[in-house]
């Protein structure tokens, strides 16, 4: 462990304990070694040389959703999740990180074609190999429960990615980039499509990245340290050079990882800190652009709902909570559908995704989701928007194992549904 | 602990024992930030669970520490001596909540908020209220006997224990109390175990008693140039003949920490801000604000603000809520004590604890439930100047001696655990730790109970 940046860091716990009413993961555990201030203090006894197990400390790391609860009701404002996320790096050096990770971080993740490739793999297996399930938000598998993984379903993949579909020569410059993130753009292009369309309707220019890499935010959060500065310098280059005025994300944990974890990342004296701190102060979640283009206005008024609050709203932990973006996204689905849109019951209940831990836990992780979604649904509500893949992907993944005609979609669905649609 | 006693404690436990580094890191602590490491921790999930086990002690002559949620400020729950920590949080049901006989019957995990909501849900009150109270547990306020910021009117932990079932330092399981309003069969073994740290038995079910929850509440914020003025506005206010449910103090030093934060504009000629709240039904609620108003503005009160709706009255409180967590920013070190004097002494004991602060070149924050005389002393070090620890270690030796001249107690909520045990003969005198010493032979005879806690010499059980 690097001691001196991680001892600064956990001094500031008063040890207070305060965490623990916060930590999404604490009920399913009922152990301190769940929350916040046990982390903080396993940490510190490792940074200040009291040995123990390295890879039991990486454990007690690794089962974290990293929902940054305990970071906002802290009294102290201890950086929880910069800790966590130190530390899960520091150990991956010191013991290596698995090989598959390698590959999905290291090679996968950074280029375009990889991801391409493996779309294209992983799609074809699943026709083969799975059992459908259809769902009101598409098509999805479930894999046998013989793999360990108790009922899990993935979403169909499509055959192009929205990138991939997007004629040559279009969106190639413009003021304002839309960074699609990997699964907008892979998994799920028609949330993709559907934020590039309504973006457009702003009448300023819109380009992508068309070979993006990923934001780096999953192989950070697993520890990978090298494969997320990989992604990082690569996106802060290409960012760079195309220079837009604004960079505008439908994925809440991706711009998280532009706004803040980015800086975290690079150390100061990087030749492209200067770059990325112009980047990171550019970035800019889908609904608070919407909102400030004023495109929302050309809307005409909404309809009258099927039934009024049948549609909610779920703040993904790092939009709503670490950047603090609940009320966009509400506005605009207020301003897209009118009275069906209603405050949604644990509206800011964790999805239980938290990215690698979703993979390392699956019951775990389906147990919180499930209750997500049990408790919107008994509120009343049948479609739940968001503006976050993990989310997404997690929530869907819930409808499908438990309640199919549950609707899991993107507000820029909704948006661009309402403009086609009136 | 021999291995023996670890694989008897497997058959007990199964998989909710844990003899693994980094659990027994999670339970070396609580909020006094002191670090012991235990050599196991168990998670029981019921009261024949920690009978087995403190029988099994008392064969292998091993520590048993209990543990709720490691809130406490004086050590109570840290594993001085190694041993076993017994981890409470499992044991977390609301057995009952009887609407007739205003009675709930609980784990000793249950978190404190999680029984006053659900009391509140039948409009019912359980009113104890320590600063940690959406995190502690009950068993670990049984344990400290704690209070907060209402017992200036209804009174602390203790006053609400009915009954126990508790397991004794012997292993025995024995039930105390009653289920009734009143009851005296016998010693009152309730109140020995309640207040007891976890020395003399393990709680495994509480009797609690509930009151009807009053209809509305009121809260006013006054502020004063000068503690002076502010705590003789506290007597005053008891003089009116009113028992406000909270009446809190912040001096000067307090207020400065949060002067540009407190959410709200303080005055700058401001040494001294009074919290008041009244409850009850609504008509007197109103009348007895207004009477609270008017003493404060007698004892020369320079701004009085009152708020009725819930948003006003956080509002005022964000004043008294910033003041803990800013107290890093005065220095990072808290050491932080919880004295009680006679609510009349108390414009005696401000007026020493500025002098004291002063004499002995230290930052001390001071705020507390002024209402029952209960300061709490914060002396701000920095943490790595040998000297200023040493003063701010006689500065607290000074504080009780004061507090005890003037008819005070050591620590009004907090208890005695590590951080107090070598002033307990302060106040209560060589017999009265001795008469101490030998109720606690009767209830733990080998010593295996939370040893090294309250006093100094203690702990016949040793790795």
């Amino acid at each position: 462990m690097r001691r001196e940046d991680l001892a600064a860091l956990t001094a500031a716990c008063a040890k207070c304990g305060t965490c623990r009413t916060v930590c999404t993961l604490y009920p399913e555990r009922k152990a301190e070694i769940a929350v916040a201030r046990g982390k903080v203090v396993l940490v510190e006894a490792a940074a200040s040389g009291l040995d123990g197990d390295a890879e039991a400390l990486q454990e007690a790391l690794s089962d974290c959703l990293l929902c940054g609860r305990c970071e906002r009701a802290c009294p102290n404002q201890v950086a929880v999740e910069e800790i966590v996320m130190k530390g899960r790096g520091d150990l991956a050096e010191e013991l290596g990180i698995p090989a598959w990770k390698q590959v999905v971080f290291g090679k996968v993740m950074p280029s375009a074609g990889g991801k391409d490739a493996a779309r294209a793999a992983a799609a074809a297996s699943q026709k083969l190999f799975l059992r459908k399930v259809p769902t009101e938000s598409g098509l999805h598998y479930r894999f046998p429960s013989a793999f360990g993984q108790s009922g899990r379903t993935v979403p169909a993949l499509p055959g192009k990615s929205f990138l991939g579909s997007l004629p040559r020569g279009e969106a190639v410059r413009g003021e304002v980039l839309l960074f699609v993130g990997c699964v907008f753009d892979h998994v799920f292009p028609r949330v993709g499509r559907a934020a590039y369309e309504t973006l457009r309707l702003s009448e300023k220019g819109i380009a992508v990245l068309r070979d993006a890499p990923c934001c780096g935010l999953p192989a950070l959060v697993a520890g990978d340290r090298p494969s997320a500065l990989r992604c990082v310098e690569e996106n802060v280059r290409r960012l760079s050079e195309a220079s837009p005025e604004r960079i505008v994300f439908p994925c809440g944990s991706c711009l998280v990882m532009f706004r803040r974890n980015m800086l975290s990342l690079l150390p100061k004296e990087h030749p492209l800190y200067g770059d990325a701190v112009r980047v990171a102060d550019r970035c800019e979640d889908y609904a608070s652009f919407l909102l400030e283009t004023g495109v929302l206005s050309r809307l005409p008024a909404p309809r009258e709902g099927e039934r009024p609050g049948r549609i909610g709203y779920h703040d993904p932990c790092h939009l709503s909570g670490t950047l603090g973006r609940g009320g966009e996204g509400r506005e605009v689905l207020r301003r897209a559908v009118g009275d069906s849109f209603g405050e949604m019951k644990g509206a800011d209940l964790c999805c239980g995704y938290g990215g690698t831990f979703n993979i390392r836990d699956y019951p775990t992780s389906a147990k919180i989701g499930q209750n997500k979604v049990s408790v919107a649904a008994e509120g009343g509500t049948a479609v739940i928007a968001t503006a976050c893949s993990g989310c997404i992907l997690q929530m869907r993944d819930m409808a499908a194992r438990t309640d199919p005609s549950l609707r899991v979609v993107h507000i820029a669905e909704l948006v661009f549904q309402a403009f086609s649609s009136r | 602990m021999d291995n023996q006693a670890l694989s008897a404690l497997r058959e007990v436990f199964g998989e909710r024992l844990d003899t693994s580094r980094e659990q027994c890191i999670c339970y070396s602590y609580d909020a006094t930030g002191k670090m012991f490491l235990p050599d196991a921790v168990a998670f029981p999930t019921s009261a024949d669970e920690v009978r087995r086990t403190i029988l099994l002690a008392n064969e292998r002559l091993f520590p048993v520490i209990p543990r709720g949620a490691g809130s406490g400020f004086s050590g109570g729950s840290v594993p001085v001596q190694g041993g076993l920590v017994l981890s409470m949080e499992r044991m977390d049901r609301i057995l009952s909540i009887d609407e007739e006989n205003l009675v709930a019957v609980v784990e000793p995990g249950v978190v404190t908020e999680t029984l006053k909501e659900e009391a509140r849900k039948r409009g019912l009150f359980y009113p104890p209220d320590p600063a940690s109270l959406k995190f502690c547990t009950i068993g670990g306020n049984i344990a400290e006997c704690s209070g907060g910021m209402c017992a200036v009117k209804y009174g602390v932990t203790r006053d609400y224990v009915l009954g126990l079932e508790a397991v004794l330092g012997t292993g025995e399981l024995v039930r105390t109390g009653v289920v009734t309003v009143k009851g005296v069969v016998g010693y009152d073994l309730t109140r020995m175990l309640v207040g007891s740290e976890g020395t003399l038995g393990i709680v495994t079910k509480a009797v609690l008693k509930l009151i009807p929850h009053p209809e509305t509440i009121a809260t006013i914020l006054a502020f004063f140039r000068s503690n002076h003025d502010g705590s003789k506005a506290v007597v005053g206010i008891i003089g009116e003949r009113i028992t406000p449910c909270a009446l809190e103090l912040m001096d000067r030093t307090a207020i400065d920490c949060v002067r540009e934060n407190a959410g709200l504009p303080v005055p700058a000629e401001a040494g001294c801000a009074l919290l008041i709240e009244v409850d009850g039904p609504k008509e007197s609620v109103s009348a007895e604000a207004e009477r609270v108003e008017q003493a404060c503005r007698r004892y020369g009160a320079i701004e009085v603000g009152r708020a009725a709706d819930a948003e006003g009255r956080e509002r005022l409180w964000t004043l008294r809520r910033s003041i803990s967590p800013a107290l890093r920013q005065v220095n990072p070190v808290k050491i932080n004590e919880d004295i009680v004097v006679p609510r009349s002494r108390l414009p005696e004991m401000l007026a020493f604890l500025a002098d004291l602060a002063s004499r002995q070149n230290l930052r001390i924050v001071n705020f507390g439930h002024a209402g029952d005389g209960n300061v709490h002393v914060n002396v701000m070090i920095s943490g790595t100047d040998e000297d200023e620890r040493r003063r701010a270690d006689e500065a607290v030796a000074e504080v009780f001696r004061k507090t005890v001249a003037l008819g005070g107690t050591i620590s009004g909520e907090h208890g005695i655990g590590i951080s107090k045990a070598p002033f307990l003969e302060m106040e209560v005198g060589p017999l009265g730790v001795s008469v101490m010493k030998r109720l606690k032979t009767c209830f733990d005879p080998n010593g295996i109970l939370n040893p090294g806690k309250i006093f100094v010499e203690e702990g016949m059980a040793r790795r």
